[in-house]
């Protein structure tokens, strides 16, 4: 039993007329300034607003604690909201005074340990939600589903007796098809081992695509976002820090947050004269306009580094590490400022080496010096 | 936000609360009764009694502590760290003192011991024919009796510690260059206290509220004076006196296993587990540790079940099994039928409520229900006793009034196994449920309640078996000329009729086998 079971259920055709007052832009789901607080243990979610289209797949990205799973939970209608709209399919579904139940939201949901009937079979768990369809509807259904997910022969097993990754997909199979109007996925892959979780990520973009299922999946993975994601939603402290495709996030970070998180960055200190930005590893142009004298950060990838082995530079090499397909140096600059470069996999300079630096920066971000992470 | 008011307003909630409200009445009402009582009692029992009952409840406590952690320890230790022939039989009977009530094994030790008795005759024969041995009626006798037939629990978690034990300590500790005997005791033992500790405050709350042995073998401890003040002397201010200060006692020891429980979560160590290196045993060894736990064994069980068996086929026992002995094995079944349906109803909402919804109200009503836990049985015969007396007039001599009492004492055992199935039940499970559009009746009917009904089960036959076994309350608490397979056990045996009293005996000792199988298992399924 759930905490919304004291609050009566409305089935969706009942709040109909309701919904039509505040219909939104055709969306499938739409988060008008979510905000949730319930309990100590749950993080707080404040003024989450976002909307996802019809086939999208979006991604909720961000550390742990920081609300994106309260968010899902909100989706499903698990949580109440203490203020702001969900609408799905252009019906409003939670608000502060009104709460549809999960069972009529027609939601799918894999969750972090899938969550399988341990009683049930397969096909017993893939058709447990549809037990109004006659019996040979819904084998039929059953079978499709196994077919989709690649587990023919798989249906009078239980679950104890699957590996993870099938478990998983069983988990899929069963929120699939019901035919969800959205489909929430729990760090999904955050159970199966490295390689698993890699073919599965292909395995499962593949199958939303062809299903042109909306989803919305939540990770902590910025590589699993990039991977799967249309669009990334980075959350920090429950509030969404930058909403975007996976390049823009990437490349055009909003937030010294959003930079640090989805990947490895140096922030260089810089001061602007003339209209550029004059650091120590060169001149960038003044992207935010501000006025001469303002101290900034300019932001530079790894990637964005390219190292040329000098004898009389200035920079010495003082680490390597090796990726396999890259080798990713960290830099000593005169003034002590360590910054990152990768290199091709072959490019091996000693540690002590003296290296002269060049910015390829077609793209330059600032910040401006206030906002910068410590 | 869920307020108070609307937690009140679910069914489910006025049921927990009128469950718990239950069983935390006769207790208050007891202890009112106690701290009311005229101080002339208080004064006349602190000068007669309660030192003696205080000193004589202690020491049997404690020596049978001691004894069960020697008995316990050293058998867990050979079965799980030396490998022979028999091993594995030897591990899984273990358990069988268990089975024993404390009231059978100590009639059928009084007669061992006892005056002519077989044991007396093997010494007379050795020491000559003036040599007498102990009386076994009185402290030594229930010490004897006690540890022989409680040592197994010190044996079964002592036994899943070491199963459970991360291997890898010892083997650091043998890498760092300690000697086998000093691991040990540096690093196997210290691990394994909170289990060990655990186990003997098992021991100790069972030896302080025990009825059956020390009332056969004349030892007066604090239970059993509270059944004597309420029968003898009708005195039930001077009982519910001696009633407080058993609880407080009880209370204590409970207090100290849930600490050290606690504790032991700390200790427990999580990655790979490996089976421990059993030690294989040469003729020597191998004939050592079988006599050594066939000794054991061979007194606490096969001796006193060998002669139950021999007692019952007798013919004085052959001629009492007739419609009369049929009607107390109806009446013992009756009871404990009722008695355990009703603690699965009323404990259902308590552990509910307390694992889905746990705030400090259906908290407090679960731990309320575990109230019974501390207290004896004679203790809680007295206090529905005498609310029933004041209260429900109607009740009074009637089996309801046992069966409430019943319900009291063995609700704790039942949730401990009703808890822990719904704990089982993530409420991912019915949450995806949701999901699939179920409601919120028909999620609980086809996804909680196939879940948890093996708990349940388990729940039933444990409070069936252990209310089958009952003595004290159903002593006091039965209505007139309505007897049960305990109490025959207990009249004949207090007459020293050994053969009559066989039949019930050796019938209990039976039906207890199976509620000993699901503590076994269980225990193997935590290991």
């Amino acid at each position: 039993m759930t905490k919304d079971s004291s609050l009566t259920p409305h089935p969706i055709e009942e709040i109909r007329a309701q919904g039509d007052l505040y219909r939104p832009a055709s969306s499938v789901l739409e988060l008008r300034h979510v905000t949730c607080a319930y309990g100590t243990d749950r993080p707080a979610v404040h003024a989450v607003s976002f909307a996802a289209r019809e086939g999208e797949i979006l991604c909720l990205l961000g550390p742990s604690g920081c609300g994106k799973t309260t968010i899902l939970r909100a989706i499903a209608g698990l949580e109440p909201v203490q203020s702001g709209q969900i609408f799905l399919s252009g019906e409003l579904v939670s608000s502060s005074d009104m709460l549809v139940a999960t069972e009529y939201r027609h939601v799918g949901m894999v969750f972090q340990e899938y969550a399988l009937f341990p009683h049930l079979r397969v096909q017993d768990n893939i058709a447990f939600g549809l037990r109004k369809l006659p019996r040979r509807q819904r084998k039929a259904r059953v079978q499709e589903m196994l077919q989709l997910v690649g587990l023919e022969g798989f249906d009078r097993r239980y679950p104890h007796e699957l590996s993870g990754g099938q478990q998983q997909r069983v988990a899929l199979a069963r929120a699939l098809v019901q035919h969800p109007v959205v489909l929430l996925l729990d760090e999904p892959f955050s159970n199966l081992d490295p390689d698993m979780a890699s073919r599965m990520r292909q395995e499962l973009h593949d199958l939303l695509r062809r299903t042109k299922t909306t989803t919305i999946l939540v990770t902590h993975d910025h590589d699993e976002a990039f991977a799967m994601a249309d669009r990334i939603a980075v959350l920090n402290q429950g509030t969404v820090e930058q909403f975007d495709t996976p390049e823009v996030i990437y490349h055009l970070p909003a937030t010294p947050f959003v930079a640090d998180f989805v990947g490895q960055a140096d922030f260089i200190p810089g001061t602007v004269s003339n209209g550029m930005v004059h650091t120590e590893l060169g001149e960038f142009s003044n992207t935010l306009e501000c006025e001469d004298g303002t101290a900034v950060v300019v932001m530079i990838r790894p990637d964005d580094i390219h190292l040329v082995p000098t004898k009389d530079a200035s920079s010495r090499v003082i680490s390597r590490q090796f990726h396999g397909s890259e080798n990713l140096y960290a830099v000593s600059l005169p003034s002590g400022q360590v910054v990152h470069s990768s290199q091709g996999s072959t490019s091996v300079y000693e540690e002590g080496t003296a290296v002269e630096l060049r910015v390829l920066a077609s793209h330059s971000v600032l910040f401006r010096q206030s906002n910068v992470p410590s | 936000m869920i307020t108070i008011r609307q937690q009140l307003s679910s069914p489910l909630q006025l049921m927990a609360l009128a469950s718990a409200g239950l069983i935390l009445l006769p207790l208050g009402y007891v202890t009112g009764l106690a701290l009311s009582a005229d101080p002339a009692v208080w004064s006349r029992l602190w000068a007669t009694r309660i030192p003696e009952l205080f000193f004589n409840t202690v020491t049997l406590a404690a020596s049978v502590a001691v004894i069960t952690l020697v008995l316990g320890v050293s058998t867990a230790w050979v079965v799980t760290r030396f490998e022979f022939p028999g091993r594995r039989f030897w591990e899984g009977s273990l358990v069988l003192p268990l089975a024993m009530p404390t009231y059978v094994l100590a009639y059928v030790y009084s007669y061992l011991l006892g005056f002519g008795g077989p044991i007396e005759h093997f010494w007379q024969f050795v020491a000559g024919p003036q040599a007498r041995l102990f009386s076994p009626h009185g402290y030594l006798g229930a010490t004897i009796v006690m540890a022989l037939d409680t040592f197994p629990f010190v044996y079964l978690l002592t036994r899943s510690a070491l199963l459970n034990l991360n291997v890898s300590f010892e083997e650091v500790s043998r890498a760092s260059g300690v000697s086998r005997f000093w691991t040990l005791w540096r690093v196997t033992l210290p691990l394994m206290r909170p289990s060990i500790v655990a186990g003997l405050a098992l021991v100790i709350l069972y030896v302080v509220s025990d009825f059956g042995a020390v009332s056969l073998l004349r030892y007066q401890t604090l239970t059993y004076a509270v059944f004597q003040q309420m029968t003898g002397r009708s005195d039930n201010s001077a009982a519910s006196i001696l009633s407080l200060l058993l609880v407080g006692l009880a209370l204590l020891f409970l207090v100290a296993e849930r600490w050290f429980r606690h504790r032991s979560r700390f200790y427990q160590t999580t990655g790979r587990y490996r089976l421990p290196q059993r030690h294989q045993c040469g003729l020597m060894g191998t004939g050592f540790a079988t006599g050594y736990l066939g000794l054991i064994l061979g007194s606490a069980f096969v001796i006193p079940a060998y002669l139950l068996v021999n007692w019952s086929f007798s013919t004085e026992a052959q001629a009492t099994l007739d419609s009369r002995f049929m009607g107390f094995v109806s009446n013992s079944a009756l009871l404990a039928a009722c008695a355990a349906t009703g603690g699965v109803l009323i404990g259902l909402p308590l552990a509910y409520l307390a694992s889905r919804r746990p705030t400090w109200l259906n908290l407090g009503c679960l731990q309320a229900a575990y109230a019974g836990y501390v207290l004896p049985g004679p203790a809680v015969a007295l206090a529905v006793l005498v609310l029933s007396t004041k209260l429900m007039h109607v009740l009074y001599g009637s089996v309801l009034i046992l069966i409430v009492a019943y319900v009291i004492h063995f609700l704790p055992a039942g949730l401990q196994s009703l808890e822990p199935a719904l704990q089982q039940v993530t409420p991912n499970l019915e949450e995806v449920s949701r999901t699939l559009g179920l409601g919120v009746q028909e999620t609980w009917r086809r996804v909680t309640l196939p879940l948890v009904r093996n708990g349940f089960i388990v729940a039933w036959v444990l409070m069936f078996l252990q209310t089958m076994k009952e003595l004290p309350a159903t002593l006091l608490l039965r209505p007139v000329g309505f007897d049960t397979l305990a109490i025959r056990v207990w009249l004949e045996a207090s007459e020293e009729y050994y053969q009559l009293a066989a039949p019930p005996a050796l019938l209990i000792v039976f039906l207890s086998l199976p509620a000993l199988l699901l503590l076994v298992s269980k225990d193997w399924r935590a290991a």
